[in-house]
């Protein structure tokens, strides 16, 4: 009995190692169930078609604490603790790159760059080399409830090509025929600041990297801006993301603003199917100021210390990076706009989208992602929108638009000596 | 204790203090190695600057820098804010509650511990979720106050700067006041009963038995809370970055949340992020010196 029972065990013991030789596993790091992870598990079945012995494995992991988690290991050197693959805020990619020279695989001439928009690249290269297969478009647009602009009296095409002012005079009648919030973001108007900067052409930081505040037009209309949205009243200031997204969901709030990400999460309420529309941001009133930005948007990348580096960037290579009808496929149910310039051409870009109406959502938002001024991303993004958002705090609360800006001009170089 | 010593045969003593010291010494290793190691490794830290693991030696570079540090300044405020006036209304309800449930002639006294003790066994993380969602702007609070007619628009209770702290402070009571009750609880059984009793007989009301009996005969007690809830709130951390993230601005961020932050959240500084670890450090030290000389001398 011992004898067959021991036998049996090295059996079992032979027959697991043998399939641990011929299988992979390639473990991702992601973090949105409607969006990211739903098109990592799409490439996975492409991908088993291609090479059977890889399995892909996603967890979810937030995407904030992607980042603690990765600078924990980095630091500590304990790198055996990351994923094969990760999924990085482009707003994070030069800090990682910088902070940590050498520890993400570089994937020149394993992918095809050429296929992809030249701005999001950009945001993982360092010292001349590239660090990550760019995923989704962070291209914002103004997503609204129809049905509320219809009791005000307006349309979608009221909304469009227009600036803030104009957007604070539309809110203001549908707070008063509705009695909802026109608009809901996060507190802080963080999001805001990022998107306002950009659209009109400006970053935190100018062309040599240096912070760029407090004689920035771009930001001084932005924080106007912000300040006149909330004292407007038409905002719904959200406390956290799950009141975010629920204000829009439940119908407290008529729109949201937003990198087109967001689309995974407003069409979870199934019951206002043909009640939303997709148009154009309102823009900053002054000279190159634009109705277009982007917010968000995230890349994949691969730790420099998996042991299977190769078959990571071969399989993101082989599917984000090469597959026309990958894309076409998780178009449609999550929204992710691909930053995959081939798959623009596909026929899932020209349906029309039955939550918003019968239209042509993505079509529209690929002609607007043309239009996004391309700014530089620094390593310090999150710093300066820190400091900008604590000099908006600081109007709020009575002080002046020039003296606040010159403490977070101040307070960003402090950071950055 | 020397003198005592000294008495006895140099020989024994040095036998004894030699067996003493063996069995102490699982206790001794795991003490310097879990926390003197790091201490003095964190302390090395402090005195590097650089971003991530470029890190090179400058001095005191790092707590040179502080002084200037407006982000710190206004975590220290914050943090001291919670300090004064979270740990005094605890203590003082810790010790009203304890005084009252150890009171023999109430009904369902177990029942009561229990259910204020009850909120420790909470972790920290779900406790601040449900205080957040209690507070949002459709959240409970809002919701009841709107429906009784009391408010027309929803307080921002997280969104405001003064509110927010007041919200963090009430999570924080709720959580911790039962723990310290405890601490009295156990104190209280220690005090004879017929010292009440002869109080009473003299015609003490029962303020004044509070007042007269029980304060100074909880006084280590209340002590030790003191320090320990000294401790405990210049380090606080979760509530705020559960709840607020240390908004709005920077309006409620502790000195915790702020070592956080830039040891993970943004470009990581350990080096900084470690040079303000040793100044709660030394700031714990002070206070809890501060409250034993205090303690002490009323005796």
């Amino acid at each position: 009995m011992k004898k067959l029972f021991a036998l049996l065990l090295t059996l079992a013991l032979l027959l697991g190692a043998v399939g641990a030789l011929a299988e992979t596993t390639i473990t991702v790091w992601c973090w949105d169930p409607t969006f990211n992870i739903y098109a990592m598990n799409e490439a996975a079945k492409v991908y088993k078609e291609i090479n059977p012995d890889v399995t892909i494995k996603v967890e979810e992991v937030l995407s904030a604490d992607c980042e603690t988690r990765q600078t924990a290991a980095l630091s500590s050197g304990q790198t055996d603790s990351l994923p094969d693959i990760v999924l990085m805020q482009d707003n994070s990619g030069r800090r990682f790159l910088d902070t940590y020279p050498g520890a993400y695989f570089p994937m020149d001439g394993l992918v095809d760059y050429d296929n992809f928009a030249s701005y999001k690249i950009d945001k993982f290269t360092s010292d001349g080399k590239r660090y990550a297969v760019p995923f989704d478009n962070g291209v914002a647009a103004t997503f609204v409830r129809t049905d509320y602009l219809e009791q005000a009296g307006f349309t979608l095409a009221d909304l469009t090509d227009i600036t803030w002012d104009r957007f604070i005079e539309i809110g203001l009648k549908v707070k008063e025929a509705t009695g909802q919030f026109m608009l809901v973001t996060q507190a802080g108007y963080a999001d805001f600041v990022s998107m306002m900067t950009q659209s009109a052409d400006f970053w935190f930081f100018d062309e040599e990297g240096k912070p760029n505040i407090n004689n920035n037009p771009a930001v001084k209309a932005m924080v106007e801006t912000i300040v006149k949205l909330h004292n407007s009243g038409i905002v719904k200031e959200a406390v956290d993301w799950t009141e975010y997204i629920a204000s829009f969901n439940n119908g407290t709030a008529g729109s949201t603003i937003q990198g087109c990400w967001i689309i995974g999460s407003i069409v979870l309420a199934e019951d206002q199917a043909g009640k939303w529309g997709v148009t154009n941001i309102p823009r900053l009133d002054i000279e190159g100021g634009v109705n277009y930005s982007s917010q968000g948007g995230s890349s994949w990348v691969v730790p420099a210390s998996s042991k299977n580096k190769e078959i990571a960037v071969d399989f993101l290579s082989k599917t984000f990076g090469a597959s026309v009808d990958f894309y076409q496929t998780i178009l449609q149910s999550s929204g992710a706009i691909a930053t995959y310039l081939p798959a623009a051409g596909g026929p899932a870009y020209a349906e029309p989208h039955p939550f918003f109406g019968g239209q042509k959502v993505f079509e529209d938002l690929m002609s607007y992602s043309d239009k996004v001024p391309l700014v530089k991303y620094g390593v310090y993004n999150y710093e300066a929108r820190d400091e900008i958002v604590n000099a908006i705090e600081a109007v709020f609360n009575g002080a002046t638009v020039e003296a606040a800006l010159n403490d977070a001009q101040s307070a960003i170089e402090f950071i950055m000596e | 204790m020397t003198t005592h010593a000294a008495r006895k045969p140099a020989g024994l003593e040095r036998k004894t203090a030699r067996k003493g010291w063996l069995f102490i010494m699982p206790a001794v290793i795991l003490i310097v190695m879990m926390s003197f190691y790091p201490m003095v490794e964190a302390f090395l830290l402090s005195l590097q600057t650089g971003t991530g693991n470029n890190l090179t030696y400058k001095g005191f570079a790092n707590y040179e820098r502080l002084p200037k540090d407006n982000t710190y300044a206004a975590a220290l405020g914050n943090t001291f804010f919670y300090l004064i006036v979270q740990v005094p209304i605890m203590l003082l309800a810790a010790l009203v509650l304890a005084a009252m449930l150890n009171d023999r002639r109430l009904m369902f006294r177990g029942f009561y511990r229990t259910m204020i003790f009850l909120p420790v066994a909470t972790s920290l993380v779900s406790c601040s979720m449900i205080f957040l969602q209690l507070f949002t702007s459709n959240g409970l609070i809002n919701s009841l106050l709107l429906n009784w007619g009391w408010i027309t628009e929803p307080i921002p209770f997280l969104t405001n700067a003064v509110y927010a702290r007041i919200v963090i402070v009430v999570t924080m009571l709720w959580r911790w006041t039962g723990y310290n009750m405890v601490f009295y609880l156990a104190g209280l059984q220690n005090i004879d009963s017929q010292v009440y009793e002869a109080a009473r007989i003299d015609g003490a009301s029962a303020a004044q038995q509070f007042r007269k009996i029980t304060v100074p005969l909880l006084r280590p007690i209340i002590l030790f809370t003191t320090v320990l809830s000294t401790n405990g709130t210049l380090q606080l951390f979760d509530e705020v970055r559960i709840m607020t993230e240390g908004g709005p601005g920077t309006g409620t961020a502790t000195l915790s949340f702020y070592i956080y932050r830039i040891t993970f959240e943004r470009v990581p500084r350990f080096g900084y992020a470690a040079a303000m670890s040793f100044t709660i450090f030394v700031m714990v030290a002070v206070l809890a010196f501060i409250q034993m000389k205090v303690g002490e001398s009323k005796q």
